[in-house]
């Protein structure tokens, strides 16, 4: 169960402070991913990968990001329960698609809208189902 | 094969690999036992996928890859129930059907 919050508002201030960390590392890391994959060559083999890391150190920098979002993660659900917070992460679906808009210039139109906002709506409605069932 | 079309596949394989990668990681809480062996046999399938899903990012925008990559949910829910004997209440099978919809819409976009 969650901890107790403060009763002026529904989450507390640094819940809500750790689950807008959550979104912004799931979108950078999602980014930044992005950019590492179109600077690597085309073939992945083990040895074209390690070749490409000495030269562009980009692809450590994403590692580095989830390995923050996982510590940033445990604290998320130290203060809340996971029904709570899983739902709410799928709003980084919208921060990705108008952030890679933006800095990659990639299409952002109706029909692409409505597939995300269709998944959003799927991710949040997937993760907000009740938990655990009655044992048998 | 368009790069497109390979790009929507290896997600789609990305997405049953993290559900089985969550299968194992479940399995380990149930089998104390074989704990170690669920443990590594998820964490080996989580790097395959992210080998695959920077192949898929080489050939996908990012906003298009991610989202499709939802359909882990799916996955997940359905190695769950079939798999482990989860429960599918209501509200997950209608969230699996808006999730199927949405990454229909973006894997047919142009």
């Amino acid at each position: 169960m969650s901890e107790q919050t403060p009763s002026s508002s529904p989450v507390g201030r640094r819940v809500a402070a750790v689950l807008a960390i959550a979104i912004a590392l799931d979108t950078l890391g999602q980014l930044l991913w992005k950019l590492a994959a179109s600077r690597l060559p085309a073939t992945l083999s083990p040895e074209a990968l390690l070749q490409s890391i000495e030269r562009d150190p980009l692809p450590l920098l994403v590692i580095g990001v989830f390995v923050l979002q996982l510590v940033n993660w445990l604290v998320v659900l130290e203060r809340v329960d996971l029904s709570y917070a899983q739902p709410l992460t799928a709003l980084s679906y919208v921060t990705v698609c108008l952030l890679s808009a933006w800095l990659f210039g990639e299409r952002l139109d109706l029909h692409k809208g409505l597939g995300v906002l269709l998944v959003l709506a799927g991710v949040a409605l997937v993760s907000a189902s009740p938990a655990r069932r009655k044992s048998p | 094969m368009s790069a497109r079309l390979i790009g929507v596949l290896l997600v789609l394989v990305c997405a049953g690999v993290e559900g089985l990668a969550q299968i194992c990681l479940k399995q380990s809480t149930r089998q104390a036992g074989r704990r170690a062996g669920w443990i590594a046999t998820g964490v080996g399938l989580f790097v395959v996928e992210a080998l695959l899903y920077t192949a898929a990012l080489q050939r996908l925008e990012v906003s298009v890859a991610y989202s499709l990559g939802a359909m882990s949910f799916v996955f997940v829910a359905l190695g769950a129930a079939w798999l482990l004997g989860e429960a599918l209440p209501m509200t997950r099978r209608i969230g699996i059907a808006c999730i199927v919809a949405g990454c229909a819409v973006l894997a047919s976009g142009g």
